[in-house]
């Protein structure tokens, strides 16, 4: 045996459970999103792009993704920020503090929400006595509450993203830039924010992406008259059922994100090779 | 430098970690206390304090099984996925292999594509080749997406090991299997250990795949959760997602002691 044979060994088991259990299974998919009764069809493409409803829900997918991404990375750079400026003990606090709900089921996590948004659940109330709202004022249900919902799932990877770049800047840049006459804010402007703007991008991307794509969440909060892709595509696979028109837009759903990663995925392609 | 930050930004950012951390930790201090409400309704704050909903959890027959499918799934895929993932990391390591870049790739792809187009896929591709789903396609599915999560972890660990180690165990005369077991394996130990957690984690966790790939009697804990969720919420809910919430905890307990999680988190 030489080296070569040890590394494809071990290698191998892996090499063939992604080759199955994962490459396969999208090529079947994407085989049946143009397969029709009597041969290859785009037909279920077309159902999906001519009819207003489906685009109406693809618009409000790629809108609220956008809006929730924004949002994240909002709160996620002075988050990560203040994470990297902070002593030891508290950082560890703040890093146990992004990574509990991380880790916590999603349909947990939404859970939560759908007891704090919901009619007599304390927000809309709070705001109701506070008399910020009408009377029949009402969250649930909402793209509000999607959107509520969907920042508190996606923040931990947005500040961990920006977290991962910001503690390999070099402490001594920001220092040299305040020595030089430049005041705090103009440091993290001119300094620190371009420095992060490589994790503010990866994590932007990882956003949009899970955004796009989860319906655990929007479907539990936005209940099913506010449908957005990935719900549709789980009603298409459970209730209605029709796989094929499934198939179609998840690979819609796939090339839309495919769309907005290839400038980033071209970018760091060039700056590697 | 830190004395020169203007106080009012020095308020301002205590103030936003707080806000931060309410809007992060909310959802997970009411499923807490809505678990140990009295009330035979939903409600937070909660009304009285009493430990039945845990009672009534641990005394049904639907959240137990669930239990018990979840938790086996999971012993499965942390054993498939630490396994398959470390062998890999180790030969993505010795870069030895043609295309070992491109090998890299495929095994973090996973972590590229949302799970519910991996979800459909798993679903029409098994059904169509081995008919209706089992726990097996939901093991071997959740090991796919936690297979990155042990490569990158066990990667991680070995960019820092020392390379002179295993040719110095050659050079004394330890044959291929024994670098490999005595040598290679222990030096990967703090990533595959990770990885592991991870893997329980993700699969205990998961809801999209468990979602599509249910049956009848293939039912997890989140799904009978998310299923719950969709018509008739009571606080026993609440009481399986803390416990939940507390299994994670002590995940995150053992991942903190083990391999430190400031380390990790910004790795």
């Amino acid at each position: 045996m030489n080296d070569r044979t040890e590394n494809l060994l071990l290698a191998l088991p892996g090499i063939l459970l992604l080759g199955l259990a994962f490459f396969l299974p999208i090529a079947q998919m994407l085989l049946l999103s143009i397969s029709g009764p009597d041969g290859p069809t785009l037909s279920h493409f077309v159902r999906f792009l001519s009819d207003p409803y489906y685009l109406n829900i693809l618009w409000r997918t790629v809108r609220l993704s956008l809006l929730i991404t924004l949002i994240c990375a909002l709160i996620g750079f002075p988050l990560a920020y203040i994470m990297t400026k902070v002593g030891p003990k508290l950082r560890l606090w703040l890093v146990v503090m992004v990574i509990l709900p991380l880790m916590t089921s999603v349909v947990v996590r939404t859970f939560g929400w759908m007891v704090l948004l919901s009619r007599s659940g304390l927000i809309p109330e709070m705001l109701r006595d506070m008399g910020l709202v009408g009377r029949t004022f009402a969250l649930m249900q909402t793209e509000t509450a999607i959107v509520i919902g969907m920042v508190q799932v996606l923040l931990p990877f947005m500040a961990l993203s920006i977290l991962g770049v910001l503690t390999r800047i070099d402490g001594r840049l920001e220092e040299a830039a305040r020595t030089m006459g430049c005041s705090f804010l103009a440091t993290i402007r001119t300094v620190v924010l371009p420095l992060a703007l490589p994790g503010i991008v990866a994590g932007s991307l990882l956003c949009f992406t899970l955004s796009a794509s989860s319906f655990v969440t929007p479907n539990l909060l936005g209940g099913t008259r506010i449908q957005v892709l990935a719900a549709s595509i789980y009603k298409s696979v459970t209730a209605t059922p029709d796989w094929p028109f499934a198939a179609a837009q998840a690979v819609i759903l796939f090339a839309g994100i495919l769309l907005v990663l290839a400038p980033y995925i071209k970018l760091t392609g060039t700056k590697h090779g | 430098m830190v004395k020169a930050v203007p106080s009012w930004l020095r308020l301002a950012s205590v103030v936003f970690v707080a806000l931060t951390a309410l809007i992060l930790l909310a959802p997970l201090i009411v499923v807490v206390g809505v678990s140990v409400s009295e009330s035979q309704f939903i409600a937070f704050p909660p009304n009285g304090l009493s430990l039945r909903w845990y009672q009534q959890v641990l005394s049904s027959n639907a959240y137990l099984g669930a239990a018990w499918i979840s938790i086996q799934i999971a012993v499965m895929v942390t054993v498939l996925a630490t396994v398959i993932g470390g062998a890999a990391a180790i030969a993505i390591h010795r870069r030895q292999l043609p295309f070992s870049d491109l090998l890299a790739t495929v095994f973090l792809s996973p972590l590229v594509l949302p799970t519910i187009i991996y979800a459909i896929g798993m679903l029409m591709f098994w059904s169509a080749a081995f008919g209706p789903v089992s726990p097996i396609t939901l093991a071997l599915s959740h090991t796919v997406i936690a297979l990155p999560y042990v490569v990158r972890t066990t990667l991680a660990v070995l960019a820092e090991s020392n390379p002179y180690l295993e040719e110095a165990a050659r050079t004394m005369g330890a044959n291929r299997m024994q670098r490999l077991w005595f040598v290679v394996v222990p030096q990967c130990i703090p990533g595959l250990a990770a990885g592991a957690f991870f893997a329980f984690n993700i699969s205990f966790d998961e809801a999209v795949l468990s979602l599509f790939l249910r049956g009848p009697t293939l039912t997890t804990l989140p799904v009978q959760i998310y299923g719950q969720l969709e018509f008739s919420p009571d606080p026993s809910v609440a009481a399986v997602s803390t416990i939940m919430i507390a299994l994670t905890i002590v995940l995150i307990f053992v991942i903190d002691r083990m391999l430190g999680l400031t380390k990790f988190a910004s790795a």
